[in-house]
């Protein structure tokens, strides 16, 4: 289903002109990949596009991520896969895709007709098959990034390629020298030091991270003594999750220069502003599309407002611009650089 | 691993919510209708208009994050005016929908306390529904449970067809459960129910139930045997009523009731083993491939113990 009347996507469009009449300016930079506003959708919650396509218009998005591919056809976990819990969805879905290739076949297509930046989210059980994955796509017309999920908590290697710092910028690094896209690497928080692992994403040369996959959970029925998940154990999203997801997305800004991509529990437009100010240059609408299937572009008709009501000019004037109080405790000294949302690398292949 | 056909299954599917509309619409009616069991009424024209037997929308409180999710809820019938008690006129003019629904979790719980005039959001209709049931002179609905509130519908319209009898077979814990059943009797259907506690109806299961109500197939009465099966409820009850449907050569559609999280194909929670023309099976999502599936392409658990003696599920309600 193309639009032909899509407006063309804008890689330089206008940060800085000041455009009152029409509002702040929403766009983005993330390193080289430049996005029409912040507010993307999460993968795994968003199916792969096609299916949001009645309910929403997706050439409003800042970008769809597809639900992440793996080399092979996996057909994930046995059910059940997804328990509610207290303000917060605990799943093990299990990376069910139908593999790359099917990929690049049935959904790629359609996803590059749908006018939103494509980021596509690549999973693989070694190093190799991330650097594999990347390579498949490196070339292929209409992606805007990838992004690493090297935190699957419900697949085995998911999580340990992203515990470990030097697993994390060998996976990173590889990828690097795969593609010429740029390179997003989605964390775990289910660390000790999350900044840790996001320095080693940078040093294997990302050009951002993606802060948070889901915390490790589980949900029991006492009166069967069972475990209500067909894994056993699952990941945490939701409402319950976005002060951890915040406290992740600070630390990060605070110690590591890298632009960040916030997501956890982001419901309303003030969770999109908490965490642009705590130093996220985008945001991801993850498990609120499940409870309302129209909450990203609900979020994106409600930024301007917020940012507005700041006083700023464009988001990326809001970006990172949390007043600490002296000498806080909890707070990591920020680089000596700090970096801007705007890296000076060259404008990204789209 | 997916079976090689699964590489060439082509876009779109054909049940995406392309035509479902998100809203917020007022409660109409809300009243309690059995044991733990409500009927609710709401002003949803684009959805009550809009929908065929079969499908089902998804309900959430407003303004809460707990419970955060919406809940599937079957499309049980749709009105032309508020007070009506039997559906009239012509299905696309209609514009009030009913559910009826179990409280068994916290969103059942929260909803029904939730009053008429309040609002609730909605998005729908949504699955295929029973789009493609082939055309009998006889058809037999069976209901486990609070599935009867997948099979009114979808009975009525039978009717409408042309089939000359339609029956229901209806199984329940107890007789406080079998809530509204005139509905199906004022549409015309048979009604035969059966209860474990024999509360009302046969003691018994509804398997009991299926084997009092219809004669083995080439006796004497085999004329008065269904031509197709239609089956909702909990799915060992299911999966006993499709060894039952085979075990006569009898063609059964069941409506699969799967614990869902979005109800538009994006989360892959609803996933059930669903077997392809060549046999191999792959986890289909029940919200946008179903949840109407033949019943033979079902991969069925192995061994289930059914009924069952504790009450579960309560996560998802």
């Amino acid at each position: 289903m193309p639009h032909p009347d899509r407006p063309a996507p804008a890689p330089d469009a206008g940060r800085g002109l000041a455009r009152a009449a029409e509002g702040p300016d929403l766009s983005v930079s993330l390193g080289r990949l430049r996005l029409p506003n912040p507010i993307l959708v999460a993968s795994g919650t968003f199916g792969y596009g096609r299916e949001m396509a009645g309910l929403v218009d997706l050439r409003r998005l800042g970008g769809v991520i597809p639900k992440t591919i793996t080399p092979h056809p996996r057909r994930g976990n046995a059910p059940w896969r997804t328990v509610e819990t207290a303000a917060g969805l605990l799943n093990s879905i299990g990376l069910d895709n139908d593999g790359v290739e099917a990929f690049v076949a049935h959904q790629l297509p359609w996803l590059v007709d749908c006018g939103a930046p494509v980021v596509v989210s690549l999973a693989g059980a070694t190093a190799a098959e991330f650097v594999t994955l990347a390579a498949r796509l490196d070339g292929l017309a209409g992606i805007a990034a990838l992004e690493l999920n090297i935190s699957c908590p419900n697949v085995s290697h998911g999580v340990d390629l992203g515990t470990d710092p030097e697993a994390c910028r060998v996976v990173v690094a590889g990828v690097r020298a795969a593609t010429r896209l740029p390179v997003l690497a989605k964390l775990t928080p289910n660390v000790t030091d999350i900044v840790a692992i996001a320095r080693a994403a940078r040093d294997g040369g990302a050009d951002g991270v993606s802060l948070i996959n889901t915390l490790q959970g589980m949900a029991i029925d006492w009166r069967r003594r069972r475990p209500l998940l067909g894994n056993v154990v699952g990941g945490l999203s939701g409402p319950a999750i976005k002060p951890v997801a915040l406290r992740c997305v600070h630390q990060v800004r605070r110690a590591v220069g890298l632009p960040i991509v916030g997501v956890g529990g982001i419901m309303t437009i003030d969770d999109v502003m908490e965490f642009l100010v705590a130093g996220a240059s985008a945001v991801q609408v993850g498990t609120a599309s499940f409870a309302d299937p129209t909450a990203s572009v609900r979020l994106l008709d409600a930024l301007p407002a917020a940012v507005a009501e700041l006083g700023a000019g464009s988001v990326a004037d809001v970006v990172g611009t949390l007043a600490l109080p002296a000498a806080a405790s909890g707070c990591p000294a920020p680089v000596a650089a700090a970096p801007s949302p705007v890296s000076e690398a060259p404008p990204h292949a789209r | 691993m997916a079976s090689d056909a699964l590489a060439g299954r082509s876009l779109p599917y054909p049940c995406y919510a392309d035509a479902a509309r998100v809203e917020r619409v007022p409660i109409v009616a809300h009243r309690r209708v059995g044991e733990r069991t409500h009927r609710l009424r709401l002003a949803c024209p684009t959805i009550a208009s809009g929908c065929v037997p079969g499908q089902f929308a998804m309900l959430r409180i407003p303004g809460r994050v707990d419970p955060l999710l919406a809940r599937p809820l079957a499309i049980y019938d749709t009105y032309l005016a508020p007070d009506d008690t039997d559906p009239r006129g012509d299905r696309g003019q209609r514009p009030f929908v009913d559910f009826l629904y179990l409280v068994h979790g916290k969103f059942t719980t929260a909803l029904a306390d939730v009053p008429a005039g309040a609002e609730l959001e909605i998005w729908g209709p949504l699955g295929n529904g029973f789009r493609d049931l082939p055309s009998v002179d006889h058809l037999a609905l069976v209901a486990g449970g609070i599935g009867q509130t997948a099979l009114l519908a979808v009975g009525r319209a039978a009717l409408t067809r042309g089939a000359s009898r339609v029956t229901l077979c209806w199984g329940a814990r107890h007789g406080a459960y079998l809530a509204d059943a005139d509905d199906f009797r004022r549409a015309g259907i048979d009604v035969h129910l059966a209860t474990l506690d024999g509360s009302a109806g046969l003691r018994g299961t509804v398997i009991d139930l299926l084997d009092r109500v219809f004669a083995p197939p080439g006796g004497a009465n085999d004329a008065a045997a269904p031509g197709h099966v239609v089956c909702c409820g909990p799915e060992p009850m299911m999966a006993a009523v499709a060894r039952w449907s085979a075990g006569r050569g009898t063609p059964c559609t069941v409506s699969l009731e799967a614990p869902m999280a979005c109800g538009i194909g994006i989360c892959f929670t609803c996933v059930a083993p669903i077997r392809d023309a060549s046999g191999a099976w792959d986890y289909r999502r029940t919200c946008v491939e179903g949840p109407v599936f033949d019943a033979a392409n079902v991969v069925w658990p192995e061994a289930t113990v059914w009924p069952e003696t504790t009450s579960t599920g309560s996560q998802h309600g």
